[in-house]
């Protein structure tokens, strides 16, 4: 569905293709464009907390786990980890445990959180019940960026329509002894809180700095105030009511059976219609852009993509079949040493036209990461910006014939898991992988440098 | 000026019971604080420290973590623009230029920002704010209004509600959708 103001949403309706179900209708944003779609009677009237209902009548907490198991569902935040490993992971530590949501999605190119929950608020509802339900957590936290104010406003009108249907509060829908809690808690700005330990910090009231790593958080002392702790995505949320009501198989079907089942794509930059799009996992990059996406700008070639967003490593315009998933993206031959996985991220495919000054835009993208970088770690603080001077030195036309070699130089240093979280990699993702493929640009800036621009103060990047 | 009982109470009585410990309703405190007065000043951050029991440059210092909190005062509208590769790719950066010069302010800094001096509008760029199909995006209060191409920065500031799009699609003329959404259940 484009979301161009005025323009009707239509429905994503891919063709024919191996892995595709034909035909396909959206499963997590059926309810986009629908007048009242967050209101409880009208979520209800969907079919809503039917999945709850069935859990809690029909199914053991096991057996809740175990279908989320088998469905092969895996978080859709970015690292891609099996939910139903983590979920009988965290049952089986002591109580009190807690689940936190990650709504943070900061990462540049994602927004199908956003739309996600503006339309179908309930739905997430849904699914963290059925989480508490089968790990035995009486309390949930979503953390939700501060910039989404209206995303808040609309989860906070959703917990309160939910506690007085009593499908929140001391007993869920009338189950005796099972009670659950939820709150929403606002960020303030800062990318790192995407991580969820950082996520965590932030929840307790501090500095949002990630923590080591082990304890886990599904473990003690690792998790929100210590306790064993479920973090996962909205996106990952949304899948499970419809997991249970339709069962593991159904959804193991659904697109690349590596990662399966519906998928929240977002796509933007130099295309004509960037939106969301509902989609299987494992649509090919050409068909989101062509298909989907209506096309490039001013019919521009596509000179390069981020497939899940900055985070990533760029891609090249020149092989538009491949499958945008998350096991795609990060096993070989997309995984490229020493920066590791390509990366698919929570599926925000940024995309550059030939119009595109790719110096540019890599300079830009490591502005992000340094002014981002949260300072815990040295090789990320200190590196990233170092290769955002540089950067900027070279994209201002002052670059010196050394700064290639430094540069990368500097990147190889930060990549491999040097830090305590993935932010470090994310930020030499784009640079590395940048200078392998562009190298002739960069070096094109360096060479047309002249010694008089030393002299004048390095553009913003 | 010190914060209101209402805002005090509301963190005693509702947000500590929220949490596992005390210092964990700092977030909710300083937002609430900082929606009272605007921004986040030395004595407002004392008076929230002593109602969660924490040092006073403990809760600044996480304070001063988060771009959000202003500290120092800021105009009634905080106009921000993405400045990330989708809006560059766009004409962010065009746009976030022309703005600031219609309203005669430099461009602030990603953590500052410039205020004009009728402190109507605080202008600043900021990182990418979830809605790049919105390219170039504009959050104003933390509102979502775009797309705002260089070209439409007059037509922006002179009646900026024209590019709300905040809940747009739920609000939007969309009913084509609406029939075939009841969930089929096999």
């Amino acid at each position: 569905m484009a979301q161009t103001p005025g323009q009707p949403i239509q429905p994503a309706q891919p063709q024919r293709g191996p892995g595709l179900p034909v035909p396909w209708e959206p499963v997590l944003s059926a309810a986009v464009g629908r007048p009242n779609s967050r209101d409880i009677d009208d979520y209800i009237s969907r079919g809503g907390y039917d999945a709850l209902k069935k859990a809690l009548e029909t199914m053991t907490p096991q057996d809740v786990t175990k279908v989320v198991a088998d469905s092969k569902l895996v978080g859709r935040g970015g690292a891609g980890f099996p939910t139903g490993v983590k979920w009988g992971g965290t049952a089986r530590n002591p109580a009190p445990r807690y689940l936190v949501v990650n709504a943070d999605e900061s990462e540049p190119g994602t927004f199908g959180n956003r739309y996600a929950i503006d339309a179908d608020p309930h739905m997430l509802l849904d699914g963290m019940i059925i989480c508490c339900y089968a790990v035995d957590i009486q309390q949930g936290h979503i953390y939700i960026r501060g910039e989404n104010l209206h995303g808040f406003e609309v989860l906070e009108a959703a917990i309160t329509q939910a506690y007085q249907k009593g499908i929140l509060g001391p007993s869920v829908m009338g189950k005796e002894g099972f009670g659950v809690d939820i709150y929403v808690t606002r960020g303030a700005g800062a990318y790192i809180c995407g991580e969820e330990t950082a996520l965590m910090e932030s929840l307790e009231g501090r500095r949002a700095q990630p923590r080591i790593r082990p304890p886990f958080p599904i473990e003690v002392g690792g998790g929100l105030f210590g306790r064993p702790t479920v973090v996962n995505n909205v996106e990952t949320l949304m899948n499970v009511p419809h997991i249970v009501e339709r069962g593991a198989e159904w959804f193991a079907g659904i697109g690349n059976p590596a990662c399966p089942g519906p998928k929240l794509y977002t796509i933007s930059g130099s295309v004509n219609k960037p939106g969301m799009y509902e989609l299987p996992m494992g649509v090919s990059l050409r068909d989101l852009i062509y298909k989907y996406a209506g096309g490039m700008q001013r019919d521009q070639k596509v000179k390069a993509v981020s497939p899940g967003a900055l985070a990533c490593q760029i891609l090249p315009g020149d092989n538009l079949d491949i499958p945008m998933d998350t096991a795609t993206l990060t096993r070989p031959p997309y995984f490229i040493p020493p920066f590791g996985p390509v990366g698919f991220g929570a599926g925000g495919i940024v995309v550059y036209g030939e119009e595109v000054d790719m110096v540019q835009i890599i300079t830009n993208i490591a502005g992000f990461f340094a002014r981002e970088s949260c300072g815990k770690c040295v090789p990320c603080r200190e590196g990233t910006h170092w290769m955002l001077d540089m950067l900027r030195r070279i994209a201002s036309g002052a670059g010196r014939p050394k700064d290639l070699e430094v540069l990368r130089d500097v990147a190889t240093n930060i990549a491999g898991r040097k830090t305590l979280c993935a932010l470090g990699d994310f930020a030499v993702n784009p640079v590395g992988s940048g200078l392998r493929l562009f190298w002739d640009e960069f070096e094109a800036h360096v060479t047309k440098s002249s010694p008089a621009r030393l002299l004048e103060p390095a553009a913003a990047g | 000026m010190p914060l209101s009982h209402e805002l005090k109470d509301r963190i005693t009585k509702d947000y500590f019971l929220r949490y596992a410990t005390k210092r964990a309703a700092l977030m909710p405190a300083l937002w609430m604080a900082q929606q009272e007065h605007g921004w986040l000043s030395r004595e407002t951050v004392e008076e929230v420290a002593e109602l969660l029991d924490m040092h006073p440059t403990d809760v600044a210092a996480v304070a001063s973590f988060y771009v959000m909190f202003n500290h120092r005062p800021v105009g009634k509208k905080i106009v921000e623009v993405c400045e990330n590769p989708s809006c560059v790719i766009n004409g962010a950066t065009e746009t976030l230029h022309r703005i600031c010069e219609r309203l005669g302010i430099p461009a602030g800094a990603h953590h500052g920002g410039a205020t004009t001096a009728d402190g109507e509008f605080t202008v600043r760029p900021t990182e990418c704010v979830a809605a790049c199909d919105k390219a170039p995006v504009i959050q104003v209060n933390s509102r979502y209004y775009g797309p705002v191409p260089p070209d439409k920065v007059d037509e922006f500031l002179a009646d900026m509600e024209k590019f709300n799009v905040e809940g747009l699609p739920a609000a939007n003329d969309l009913e084509g959708r609406a029939k075939h959404l009841r969930r089929e259940v096999r």
